[in-house]
C-alpha cells in the first residue's frame, strides 16, 4: 500500500524543468500582461490613436500571425515525434519551426523598414512607441525561440537529444506556444481594434 | 502516442487558422465599434484557449500548472481593472 501510494506520488509529480518553465512563463505573462494593460489604459484615456494605428498594415500581420500559428503546429509535431522516438520526424518539425520563426522576423523587419521609411519612429507619437516597445519585445522573445530551437535541431541531426535530452523540445515548445499566445493578443490590440 | 480522446495538432491548426479569418472578419465587416472589438477579443479569448489547452498540455496538467498560469493573469487583469478609475475617467 505504502509502495503503490509513493508511485502514485512519483507519478503525479511535475518535472523539475517542466516546472520551472511554467514559473518562468508565469513572470513573462506579468512583463507582458503590464505593457499591454498599460497600453490598453493609454489608449482609453488619452484617445484619437486610431489615425496613427491606420497606418499599420492588417495584411502582413495577418500573414505573420499565419506564420507564427503554423510553426506552433510544427513545435506539437516535434514532440509528438520525440514521444515516438523518430529522431528524423523530429530534426524536420524543429528545422520547419526555426524557418518558420525566422521568417516571421523578416515580415516583421520588412514592416518595420515600410513604417520606418514613412516617418513612423518610435517617437513619432504614444502609439509608435508602445507599438515598437511591444512587437519589438516580442521580437525579441521570438528570436530567442528560434536560437533555442535552432539549438535542439542540431542536437537532434548529430542524435545528441535521446536519452537524457528529448524533455527540451518539450519545455521549449511551452516557450513557444506562449510565444505564439501572446502574439495572439498582441496582433488584434495592435493591427484590428 | 495519440489520444482519441482530444482533436489532433492538425485539427487545432485548421481552427486557429479558420479563427483568424473570423477575427479579420469582425474587423473589416461594418459592425459597430463596441460590437467589432469585443468580437474580436473574444475571438483572441478562444484561439488562445485552443493553444493553451491542446498545444501547452493545459488539458492534462494538474491544479499546481494551472496555479501558475492563472495567478499572473488573474493579477494582470485586477490591476488594470483598478487602474481604469483613475486613469481613464479621470482626464
Amino acid at each position: 500500500m505504502a509502495v503503490a501510494t509513493a508511485a502514485g506520488r512519483d507519478e503525479a509529480r511535475i518535472p523539475s524543468g517542466k516546472l520551472a518553465m511554467w514559473w518562468f512563463l508565469a513572470s513573462e505573462i506579468m512583463t507582458f500582461g503590464g505593457l499591454l494593460a498599460a497600453f490598453v489604459l493609454c489608449r482609453l484615456a488619452a484617445g484619437g490613436w486610431e489615425e496613427q494605428a491606420a497606418h499599420v498594415s492588417t495584411r502582413i500581420a495577418a500573414f505573420n500571425t499565419a506564420l507564427l500559428v503554423t510553426s506552433s503546429l510544427t513545435m506539437v509535431r516535434a514532440h509528438e515525434a520525440v514521444d515516438a522516438v523518430d529522431r528524423r520526424r523530429v530534426t524536420l518539425n524543429l528545422l520547419a519551426t526555426v524557418l518558420l520563426g525566422a521568417a516571421f522576423l523578416g515580415v516583421k523587419a520588412y514592416e518595420y523598414s515600410g513604417e520606418l521609411a514613412h516617418g513612423f519612429t518610435p517617437w513619432a507619437g504614444p502609439f509608435w512607441s508602445f507599438y515598437y516597445g511591444l512587437t519589438g519585445l516580442h521580437a525579441l522573445h521570438v528570436f530567442g525561440g528560434v536560437v533555442a530551437n535552432a539549438a535542439l535541431c542540431a542536437a537532434s541531426a548529430r542524435n545528441r537529444l535521446w536519452p537524457h535530452l528529448h524533455h527540451r523540445v518539450e519545455y521549449v515548445g511551452l516557450y513557444w506556444h506562449f510565444v505564439d499566445v501572446v502574439w495572439i493578443f498582441l496582433f488584434p490590440l495592435v493591427y484590428l481594434s | 502516442m495519440t489520444d482519441d480522446r482530444y482533436p489532433t495538432s492538425t485539427t487545432i491548426w485548421i481552427w486557429l487558422m479558420l479563427l483568424l479569418g473570423l477575427g479579420l472578419a469582425c474587423a473589416w465587416l461594418p459592425f459597430g465599434r463596441t460590437t467589432a472589438v469585443f468580437a474580436i477579443f473574444t475571438v483572441a479569448v478562444v484561439k488562445a484557449a485552443l493553444v493553451l489547452r491542446h498545444y501547452m498540455h493545459l488539458r492534462s496538467e494538474g491544479l499546481l500548472v494551472y496555479a501558475i498560469a492563472a495567478i499572473p493573469v488573474l493579477l494582470v487583469i485586477g490591476m488594470t481593472l483598478s487602474l481604469v478609475p483613475d486613469i481613464v475617467f479621470n482626464r
